[in-house]
């Protein structure tokens, strides 16, 4: 809760000022919202590094899909497939980390690549507008002696909503840009 | 990993139409329309070839410079997202019958409210199409209605109904079969099951006078991400056939 009022302040510095709702985005607005939703999917990555990580506590890796499940509208889903298949296995956000929580690893490594995509903002027929951010991973899996016994790298494509809402705060009607994600593809690269 | 094979890779279908009209940097960040370089004809020239799959159309074909030298000599030739004619080609499998079969789904971006959504314009699917062979003009010129058969009280319609593998050659020639609506009744009526999307592909004709693929190269190097695979000049009368099955 504390982290989404401070979200909340972030989006109305760097974007307030607009009271009324806009048909088109000015350049500079575009980037202010690019950056409103990098930073939702950055929170998201490092929640997947955390919850990934062998030795995160049970209880902090819970806690951290509770967060992780905050960024998400409520019926996202993630599609994951794989190089060897292109059957899409889809996820509850909270499946998927707990899947990820559960792989038979002794020792996994997640990094981020310093890479990030964002699509340019279109507007949904109820005048929300949608966009896509691209990430990229790197996962590595090693057994007990520590040797690699699975690597891959996957491209995550995340759907991004953002509205344009009211709030009051001291008896004022304040604007400010609301971001959530929205389903996920995972698709594996050839890239290792 | 070789990071800048994934700052060459062009990762989403809307890169591809900033790539092409020069409204991105090298790096994937915005240019602002005010900068000179937003959609600058010298910059389109050297990022158009990057986004042909080279194995396919070859860095230097002919082709491809006459391409380039005709989509950067005026204004006209930008791609835009609510442009219009460019479908995407969503391939899927589906269970008809008890057996699994490929069904491709024809998807264009329309206006709506305050925004837009894709929406379904055609599909293709072999099973369907069998339903409606091209015959011979020779054969079909065999079936019809003799033109006096009102006065017979149509006594001879059951010809119509006798062999149903032709009952389309007693309708008028501007008949054409409606694929879309034979597949949704069948999803309707339970016969049609969705499994899976395979792959997705992109057709191209929002261009004057050229038309193209745009598919995903998954693969090591450079030369990947969603890339021209099948370039075609083809003018504007001819496209419009061509159109006539994205958007019947």
């Amino acid at each position: 809760m504390k982290k989404t009022i401070i979200s909340l302040v972030v989006a109305l510095f760097i974007v307030g000022g607009a009271m009324a709702q806009e048909n088109e985005l000015s350049f500079e607005r575009k980037q202010a919202i690019d950056s409103l939703a990098l930073e939702k999917v950055r929170d998201l990555s490092k929640y997947i590094k955390i919850a990934g990580s062998k030795t995160t506590p049970w209880s902090e890796a819970n806690r951290v899909i509770d967060r992780a499940e905050e960024l998400f509208m409520s019926d996202a889903e993630i599609g994951v497939s794989s190089l060897s298949s292109n059957q899409v296995q889809y996820y509850k956000v909270r499946k998927y980390f707990e899947r990820l929580m559960r792989l038979n690893y002794d020792q996994v490594e997640i990094d981020w690549y310093n890479i990030e995509y964002v699509s340019d903002l279109q507007r949904q027929p109820d005048g929300t507008y949608v966009g896509v951010i691209t990430i990229f991973q790197t996962f590595r899996g090693y057994d007990k002696e520590g040797g690699l016994v699975y690597k891959d790298t996957t491209k995550k494509d995340i759907t991004v909503y953002v509205k344009r809402k009211e709030t009051q705060i001291g008896g004022r009607t304040i604007g400010f840009w609301d971001v959530l994600l929205g389903d996920m593809r995972v698709k594996e690269t050839t890239n290792k | 990993m070789d990071e800048r094979a994934l700052y060459a890779m062009t990762k989403q279908m809307g890169q591809f139409m900033r790539r092409f009209n020069y409204e991105e940097d090298q790096f994937g960040g915005r240019i602002n329309p005010k900068d000179p370089n937003y959609r600058s004809t010298a910059k389109r020239q050297q990022s158009i070839p990057i986004l042909f799959d080279q194995q396919s159309v070859g860095k230097n074909s002919d082709l491809l410079r006459f391409f380039i030298e005709d989509v950067t000599k005026d204004d006209s030739s930008f791609m835009t997202f609510l442009g219009g004619r460019w479908y995407s080609e969503v391939s899927t499998t589906f269970k008809y019958k008890g057996r699994l079969i490929p069904v491709q789904l024809i998807l264009t971006v329309e206006k709506e409210g305050l925004g837009s959504k894709w929406v379904l314009t055609n599909i293709y699917c072999s099973e369907f199409n069998k339903l409606f062979p091209k015959g011979e003009i020779a054969e079909k010129e065999k079936y019809f209605l003799h033109p006096m058969s009102h006065e017979l009280d149509f006594m001879n319609i059951y010809k119509v109904f006798q062999n149903q593998e032709v009952i389309e050659y007693y309708a008028s020639k501007t008949y054409e079969p409606d694929y879309l609506t034979i597949f949704f009744y069948e999803v309707k009526r339970g016969n049609l099951v969705f499994q899976q999307v395979d792959a997705v592909k992109f057709h191209v004709l929002q261009i004057k006078d050229w038309y193209f693929e745009v598919s995903w190269f998954n693969r090591s190097g450079n030369n990947v991400g969603w890339l021209m695979s099948n370039l075609i000049y083809l003018s504007e009368k001819e496209k419009k056939d061509l159109i006539k099955f994205y958007q019947p």
